[in-house]
């Protein structure tokens, strides 16, 4: 009898064990939202950079100090109301102790979320949005202490442009710039704060041009510009990855083939030189990133660590989507890198705040805010700190395109190649 | 003055591609009286259909053999129901329109590889793709419009709003979502004189576009087809009381239709590059068609040239003093004032029912 007894208590606190023990033990939860489809187009491998990269962080690369983090992923779609709706049922299904960190895409996402994430959840939220009106001297830590971008602003990118146009004008008289940006928040992020940045530098302002998504031609544009005789076009706001990209750059190559075209970080990068071929050639753009998919893709840069770690990762774990690239695979391997970056960046900053012994959003924060960090060799070796909530580094490329007789068919090569070092634009006196 | 006669000839050259569209908006309402909402759909796959043909582009196994499949089973249908033929006639010619269409998806047509000059390409690339689109065009008809012949034309118009849904998935199934180069490399005709400047490519868009418009309308207005046509638009029960197919009609509309659809997709992508979200082109042809008047061939090349020159206009002028976006807004609000003054646009047929 005393044996049964034992036996069914023993059998009974297991069972209470089994159930109850995952109930206290405290998971590590993060939230990321990408757009991988949407007017943007189909882009999964946000995703594929992600998951390879998770699984990695997770398994090869020992999670935080050894224990798991439980992510999730979501598809916005390139809609900041899809991304809010997300994120207020996660914060409302996970517990805050749980769920300590999320990251997001958008401009458009970031400011309806300003007071949930700031001042309702206060939870470290990382961005692929390098708004100046958020992340910028308006904004910044002081005044939303809770957001971080992995960018530069869209006003330092611009800054950036013009100074290399302060060193690098060569014609007689002042400059004369014009800005080509799209009518939406990320457009009009920036720009007034690199035409005001113009007339410091003393250069005329010959011409601030909206030109919308939905153009179905870009001659009444370049008209414009070519009649105001500019000679550098600053080209803000677009992907470099649509059809409205390529009406321009073809156009404005035609009709102002002595402008210097150039642009922000998501024009600048292999996309273009794939549709607008060699309109493309003679690009200057600034990137937050390293230059990682010319065409073709075998020349990438394997100098740059970040570069050779992302290459390596979706050969091994997409082999058939590297291989496919632009036929259902790996169309452009910024992308991925981006994803898998997003990836190590969520485990760099749980791994330092449990190693100050503080493993909840306010440790996380704190370790963001604290974090000096080299970001596995993607700048060349330099570090950077967040204390601006940016990550501040850019870089200047110049677009090389040539065209090349590959079978039947004349098919574009080339590259956008750096120009400059890494810049730190914290470091920069404006 | 030099930049508003630059600005009208851009506006007119653009225009000429929107007067294409209003009219493939026309035939079909003249024909079933619905409005095809899926004109921005068929825009896309009529410039696909030509990509593959042009640029050589090959699809995997996987997409190649379901389009081939989907090809056997429509032909063999339009041949045992609606040409009779017999059943031993029918399955070889569906077997064998499916696997032509299977190899040219699969292994690509390589046109470069037989002719060098890209001009020569192009004048045997484009009809076959128009003949491809017009093909698609007409089985869409088959399967989607036919069935509702007899019911409200209000019915076949939500029919199409679906439909463009569908094909556009269908589009990013096959193609994918992201931008196609598109160079078509025409001979260089860019007329540049003094502050004069008029691209080779609106030219090109403009002259194909125009002379696709003046063969319709020789089709309509100089064949017995067109005849038959313009017939069925009149009246389909007379037609059909005396001796005319009007389905079959039906099927040669919407197929002429997705036809002139095409060559503006072609000629609005060479502007830039080819990707599905270009649909949005499509929705320029309700402006035209309204200005034009909804069952005027004549309406809708005067309405597109209208659009155009109105887009153009505002661009130029009316945007640089602080309107922006006001280019795409313009049109609608010169269409609100034309359907004030006629409401059933500037060449529109005056309804008057009596009840």
């Amino acid at each position: 009898m005393k044996q049964r007894a034992v036996f069914v208590l023993a059998f009974t606190l297991s069972l209470i064990l089994l159930f109850i023990l995952p109930l206290s033990a405290k998971e590590i939860k993060t939230l990321s939202q990408f757009p991988m489809s949407g007017p943007v187009g189909s882009l999964p491998e946000f995703g594929w950079g992600f998951i390879d990269g998770m699984n990695w962080v997770n398994n090869e690369g020992g999670g935080v100090n050894g224990k798991k983090i439980k992510w999730f992923l979501e598809d916005f779609r390139y809609n900041p109301t899809v991304e809010v709706a997300n994120f207020s049922k996660y914060t409302a299904e996970h517990p805050p102790d749980e769920l300590l960190m999320a990251t997001g895409y958008i401009t458009g996402g970031l400011k309806p979320l300003i007071e949930k994430v700031n001042k309702e959840q206060k939870i470290p939220w990382l961005d692929g949005s390098y708004s100046t009106e958020i992340f910028g001297a308006g904004g910044g830590p002081s005044k939303y202490p809770y957001y971080y971008s992995l960018g530069a602003t869209y006003g330092d990118q611009i800054k950036v442009l013009l100074k290399w146009i302060k060193e690098n004008h060569k014609g007689k008289g002042k400059p004369r710039v014009a800005f080509v940006y799209s009518p939406t928040a990320w457009g009009r992020d920036g720009t007034p704060e690199g035409i005001a940045y113009a007339k410091k530098l003393g250069f005329d302002v010959v011409a601030e041009i909206e030109y919308p998504y939905t153009a179905t031609s870009a001659t009444n544009e370049c008209m414009q510009l070519r009649k105001a005789k500019a000679q550098y076009v600053i080209y803000h706001g677009y992907s470099g990855a649509t059809s409205y990209t390529a009406i321009f750059f073809k156009t404005a190559r035609k009709i102002i083939p002595k402008a210097q075209l150039m642009g922000t970080h998501y024009t600048t990068g292999r996309f273009p030189i794939l549709v607008a071929q060699e309109a493309f050639d003679g690009y200057v753009g600034v990137a937050t990133r390293p230059f990682s998919d010319p065409v073709p893709r075998a020349k990438y840069p394997k100098d740059n660590a970040m570069v050779k770690m992302a290459h390596e990762f979706a050969q091994k774990n997409r082999p058939e989507e590297y291989k496919k690239g632009l036929k259902g695979g790996i169309k452009d391997m910024f992308l991925y890198m981006e994803g898998l970056t997003y990836a190590l960046m969520l485990q760099k900053a749980l791994t330092d705040a449990d190693n100050a012994g503080d493993l909840s959003r306010e440790g996380v924060k704190k370790a963001l805010d604290n974090m000096v960090w080299d970001f596995k060799g993607m700048f060349g070796g330099k570090t950077f700190s967040y204390k601006s909530h940016t990550i501040p580094m850019l870089q200047i490329f110049k677009a090389k395109v040539k065209m090349v007789k590959m079978g039947d068919k004349m098919v574009p090569t080339g590259g956008v190649y750096p120009i400059s070092d890494w810049i730190n634009t914290d470091e920069i006196q404006w | 003055m030099i930049d508003l006669i630059q600005t009208l000839g851009s506006g007119i050259l653009v225009g000429l591609v929107y007067a294409l569209l209003g009219l493939c908006i026309v035939i079909i309402f003249k024909a079933s009286e619905a409005f095809n909402f899926a004109i921005g759909e068929f825009l896309i796959l009529g410039s696909f259909l030509f990509y593959v043909l042009f640029f050589n582009e090959t699809l995997p196994w996987h997409r190649a053999l379901p389009l081939g499949v989907l090809i056997f089973l429509f032909f063999s249908y339009v041949f045992f129901f609606d040409i009779r033929a017999r059943f031993v006639i029918a399955i070889p010619s569906g077997l064998v329109a499916g696997f032509l269409i299977f190899c040219v998806l699969f292994f690509g047509l390589n046109l470069s590889s037989l002719v060098s000059s890209s001009l020569l390409r192009f004048i045997i690339a484009l009809p076959m793709g128009l003949l491809a689109a017009g093909f698609v065009g007409s089985m869409v008809e088959r399967i989607t419009i036919k069935p509702l012949l007899g019911r409200s034309p209000i019915s076949m118009t939500i029919i199409t709003l679906g439909l463009g849904f569908f094909l556009r998935g269908c589009i990013q199934l096959i193609w994918g979502s992201h931008a196609y180069p598109f160079f078509l490399d025409l001979p260089d005709i860019t007329m540049e004189m003094g502050d004069f400047l008029f691209l080779s490519d609106p030219i090109w868009a403009g002259i194909l576009s125009l002379l696709t418009f003046g063969l319709v309308i020789v089709f309509l207005f100089r064949s017995r087809w067109g005849l038959a046509i313009r017939a069925t638009s009149e009246d389909q029960a007379k037609a059909m009381a005396f001796g005319i197919n009007s389905r079959f009609i039906l099927l040669i509309v919407w197929a002429i239709s997705a036809l002139c659809i095409a060559v503006a997709g072609i000629m609005i992508s060479n502007f830039g590059a080819l990707q599905v979200g270009m649909g949005y082109v499509g929705l320029r042809a309700i402006p035209v068609v309204l200005i034009g008047g909804m069952d005027s061939i004549g309406g809708a090349l005067i309405g597109g040239i209208i659009v155009g020159v109105c887009e153009s206009l505002a661009g130029t002028y009316i945007e640089p003093m602080g309107l922006i976006g006001f280019k795409d807004v313009a049109p609608y609000i010169l269409l609100l004032i034309v359907l004030f003054i006629r409401p059933y646009g500037l060449f529109g047929t005056v309804r008057i029912e009596r009840v």
